[in-house]
């Protein structure tokens, strides 16, 4: 016989189907979302790796300085590897920078989204990212190089599902920077200069990454020797000398690994999300069911003095948790394939230009978002149900539930009756009041990113300025101009530097760009004083707040394209914001990287630098370059903001309610009593209703401090995989804003509160006394 | 005495420690015979609803012994004592302890569902004249009717003893009769050993055995020649 206690299951999910409804709701909005995210990004991660036999991705490329002849091609393919000519012309879109590719057809082949490749010279295709950014799709025209061009497709190409400009930037660009791909003829009339990229494939796939390191650090040192003497080392092609100017293998790429990369840490923080969560929904059920095993203690009492064993009674206490978290688990799995993975998938073509991809079903997913949270529940669910089931049959006929073996209340100070009282209730309550503070705490958690994501991004934006050791940082292809004579400017507050990009290689972020500064005596944009020796070095605060490092260390850094590497000694830590950076004297510069004594790499200057030819300079980095880094996580991420405010308060106050709901019903009776006795509405408010009001603000104000240290280990966690280094920023108007929020959520829950209370009927009181 | 079903022997209990210690039942001694109906009487504290939770195995004697058809509760452990009330007692309480969202003839297949013999349930409706009312929630019901109910959930399962703790306690005279010739009814219809604690001496003229209880100890021991219908007590 099927135990007569089930039928009451449905009963109880029916007379209390706001509350259960409430934690479903959240339940499978969670479980919906974070198995969405799975699916989602699984099976975008799975076309990401497929795309490397699909797509035939690179393992590597190299920038020479000349076209490569061939000769020297023939020369390098010896090296185990076949080279494709990955030419470029770097142009302008309007106001945009585009570069421009032939059609590619044996290497990293475009995945057409829509449309199709050009034929014609008056044609291009471009990344569908991009142009979603600007507003352009199939068959518009637009500006390239100064003439108009038909897009005839959107494409994702897959060295470049994340649009980074260059691979040392901190962040990629998809609003500024694009890419396209022209016909032969189209790219030949393209004004500027081409860039020689070769892409190259390894002969023998290599077996991991390791392998593909060691390959990868021979390759490159060969391909210097190489290009430098044209292809014959023995017997240099003097006509054909040629030089390396740029070389990324494939596994540091961040143009290919970014996406992936990124899609991968976005489900273990979904996943750590969905686990505190379930875990403070858990809790709310285990104290639903302690709360209706109390006042169901007579019952119980009976009936396990009637043989009922505590198995039974276990089973069917927590049997509502179990029913309602697999409902929500199966909807929510449902959604997940269906709403949520469409969301995400949004959220992530928002940001990255990734290639098609198929729906797979996945085990993993439904592990994670079906199998553990049911764990989580029943486990939390068993401990304290089992726990409240110990007392024997006749405590609970008794109704004698407490493990004190205190004979006497604890004595409170003579403070006024209804402190005391509320002192009491909130004793009483303690685990409601545990479980709220676990809740809101959670809430701050999620609110805290909402609001100081662009807050963070706002004050890197103001202090971005402050970030640049000046204004105006010019390097110089040369030291001197086509007549021979040095390069110099009259501007007054040019002063001489020198920068190299040095790689980490250990630390939180192996690979990590590190830029070397040689500083002149007495120069006005360093303020650093004191001798060093030649392994001596400064280190920039972030760099040393990013490796943990501190004075008197030793920092291991390598060159980017060859493996030189350099021991350096931290003379000390020299505070300058924004930037991974070491610094030295500039002689001591010339030294460790072996330049001729007085060399420098350009200028540092507070004003532009008008005297010196354009021919002469390299690059120029202003504070617009590193500006760029935060418009595209204000896009990929700072829109969302609101809405994810939004979706917290909603969450706050879901929480709220069902943890309130649960403390006014523990005391009902005596609420009932309350107003059998004369307590005016007033007074009873005052008593539960304010307590719950100065706990609420409590929980908030700690909620919202201790969720800072959270994030900032979070943002620890996020900043370790990009290059780069900024602060978490929390404005003390944001801890307002955090507040106000959680507080608005409890207001509206506080009219719920007094209806409730207000309905609670004096013959509770007297129904209850034995 | 024909024969000693249930004996209850030099049982001890006390509560509390040091200064609070109170002894409740000091050696308290008697037996009940197969199919009895026997009453405890006794004024407040005297120690007969104590005695009871001890008979009925959910609570334990300092010292002395409970037998029942010559096994020992004190030998049993927690698993024995819990099969041992699922199988051989019934309970009836003062304040019913109803399901609050099962109805009637739901609460009694709570007890049934214990039983892999029960009675049959709609006979035991009709007897309960409760038939009726089978379909309501507790709170539909007099006081009258959710002791009935309570009754029926006691002995639906058929039990050896069924225990009655004060069941007209929180009833009306009228009420209070009808529910006194149900149990009787009961007793005789089905044969359980019956074991009602009162403190309303006018029961113990309905009863076949009195064990009158006073500071924790048996006073009188009284088999009831005599004994009157249900209908007939008053008070």
């Amino acid at each position: 016989m099927r135990s007569p206690l089930t039928r009451r299951i449905p009963r109880e999910i029916g007379s209390e189907w706001k509350k259960y409804f409430a934690l479903f709701a959240i339940m499978t909005i969670v479980i919906g979302f974070v198995s969405g995210m799975f699916v989602a990004n699984d099976s975008m991660e799975t076309a990401a790796l497929n795309a490397y036999d699909k797509y035939n991705i690179e393992d590597g490329h190299f920038n020479l300085k000349e076209e490569a002849s061939d000769k020297l091609i023939e020369a390098i393919e010896k090296e185990d590897i076949t080279v494709y000519k990955q030419f470029y012309k770097e142009v302008s879109e309007g106001k945009n920078t585009v570069r421009v590719f032939v059609i590619r057809d044996k290497v990293n082949k475009p995945c057409i989204m829509e449309g199709e490749l050009p034929s014609k010279d008056n044609e291009i295709a471009i990344d569908r990212m991009h142009a979603a950014n600007i507003g352009v799709t199939v068959n518009d025209e637009i500006e390239v190089d100064g003439k108009m061009m038909r897009i005839t497709g959107l494409f994702a190409l897959p060295d470049y599902s994340t649009l980074f400009e260059d691979n040392t930037d901190v962040m990629f660009n998809a609003m500024t920077f694009d890419i396209g791909l022209v016909t032969e003829d189209a790219f030949e009339k393209l004004g500027e200069d081409t860039v020689y990229q070769y892409a190259f494939t390894y002969k023998d796939a290599p077996a991991d990454t390791e392998v593909q390191k060691e390959l990868s650090d021979d390759l490159v040192e060969r391909l210097y020797i190489l290009a430098a003497t044209g292809g014959d080392e023995d017997n240099p092609d003097l006509e054909h000398l040629n030089e390396v100017t740029g070389y990324v293998p494939e596994y540091v790429n961040q143009a290919i690994h970014f996406a992936p990369e990124d899609m991968g840490s976005d489900k273990a923080m979904g996943e750590v999300l969905l686990i505190i969560l379930i875990a403070v929904i858990a809790f709310i059920f285990a104290i639903t069911e302690s709360n209706t095993i109390i006042n169901e203690a007579s019952v119980i009492g009976t009936l396990r003095a009637s043989g009922y064993t505590k198995a039974e009674m276990l089973r069917h206490y927590i049997a509502v948790p179990i029913i309602v978290t697999l409902h929500a688990a199966i909807v929510g799995n449902v959604l997940g394939y269906t709403v949520f993975k469409e969301v995400v998938v949004m959220m992530y073509y928002n940001s990255y230009s990734l290639p098609t991809y198929e729906t797979l079903w996945n085990i993993d997913a439904f592990v994670k978002t079906t199998v553990y949270p049911s764990i989580l529940v029943i486990l939390i669910n068993f401990i304290v149900i089992r726990s409240k089931l110990s007392f024997s049959p006749l405590k609970f006929l008794r109704r004698d539930l407490s493990r004190s073996k205190r004979k006497k209340a604890i004595r409170l100070p003579k403070w006024r009756f209804l402190n005391r009282f509320r002192i009491r209730v909130l004793m009483q309550n303690a685990t409601g009041y545990f479980t709220l503070a676990l809740g809101i705490f959670f809430v701050m958690i999620l609110l805290g990113f909402a609001v100081g994501l662009p807050s963070t991004l706002a004050n890197y934006q103001k202090h971005a300025p402050d970030y640049m050791i000046a204004d105006y940082q010019y390097i110089l292809k040369s030291l001197q101009d086509s007549d021979g004579n040095d390069i110099t400017t009259k501007e007054p507050s040019a002063e001489k530097y020198s920068s190299r990009g040095l790689l980490t290689v250990d630390g939180v972020h192996i690979g990590e760009e590190v830029t070397a500064y040689g500083y002149i005596e007495d120069s006005d944009y360093f303020s650093i004083d004191g001798t060093v020796d030649k392994d001596e070095v400064w280190v920039s605060s972030p760099f040393a707040d990013k490796f943990g490092l501190e004075e008197g260390q030793t920092i291991t850094l390598k060159e980017k394209y060859t493996s030189d590497e350099y021991v350096f000694t931290i003379a000390g830590i020299y505070d300058q914001e924004g930037i991974v950076a070491i610094f030295m004297p500039n002689d001591n510069f010339n030294k460790v990287f072996d330049y001729d004594e007085g060399h420098y790499t350009g200028f540092l200057s507070d004003a532009e630098i008008t005297d010196i030819d354009e021919d002469y300079i390299l690059s120029v980095v202003t504070v617009e370059d590193i500006l760029k880094m935060v418009r595209q996580l204000d896009h990929s991420m700072g829109g969302y903001m609101d809405y994810f405010a939004v979706g917290c308060l909603i969450l706050a106050m879901l929480l709220i309610l069902l943890l309130t709901k649960i403390i006014i019903e523990k005391n009902t009776v005596s609420i009932s009593m309350l107003k059998v006795l004369g307590y005016t509405s007033g007074e009873i408010n005052s008593i539960f209703i304010r307590l719950t009001t100065v706990m609420v603000v409590i929980f908030s104000v700690i909620g919202a401090w201790l969720s800072t240290f959270v994030l900032m280990q979070m943002w620890r966690a996020v900043m370790a995989d990009l290059s780069g280094w900024f602060e978490f920023y929390i404005a003390p108007k944001d801890y307002l804003k955090m507040i106000m929020i959680v507080i608005v959520a409890y207001i509206v829950v506080l009219f719920f509160d007094i209806r409730r209370i207000k309905r609670i009927p004096m013959t509770e009181a007297l129904k209850s006394v034995e | 005495m024909p024969d000693k079903f249930l004996e209850v022997r030099d049982i001890h209990k006390a509560f509390g420690t040091g200064d609070s210690r109170q002894e409740v039942l000091r050696g308290t001694d008697f037996s009940v015979a197969k199919g009895e109906f026997c009453v405890l009487l006794g004024p407040s504290g005297s120690g007969k609803s104590t005695l009871l939770n001890i008979i009925g195995g959910i609570d334990g004697a300092d010292s002395g012994y409970i037998s029942i058809d010559g096994e020992k509760l004190k030998d049993m452990n927690e698993k024995a004592l819990t099969n041992y009330r699922r199988k051989h007692l019934g309970y009836v309480f003062q304040l019913y302890n109803l399901i609050p969202n099962l109805n009637v003839k739901e609460n009694i297949e709570v007890g049934a569902y214990l039983s892999d013999n029960p009675l049959d349930i709609d006979d035991l409706l009709k007897t309960l004249g409760l038939y009726e009312h089978r379909h309501k929630l507790p709170n539909q019901l007099s006081g009258g009717q959710q002791q009935r109910t309570s009754i029926g959930r006691a002995i639906i399962k058929n039990p050896n003893i069924l225990l009655c703790d004060e069941p007209t306690g929180a009833l009306d005279y009228n009420t209070s009769k009808e529910i006194l010739g149900l149990i009787e009814d009961v007793n005789k219809r089905y044969g359980n050993t019956i074991i009602m604690v009162t403190h309303n001496e006018a029961i113990s003229h309905m009863a076949d055995h009195t064990i009158k209880l006073r500071d924790g100890k048996v006073r009188k021991d009284i088999i009831n020649e005599n004994k009157i219908s249900a209908k007939e007590i008053d008070w």
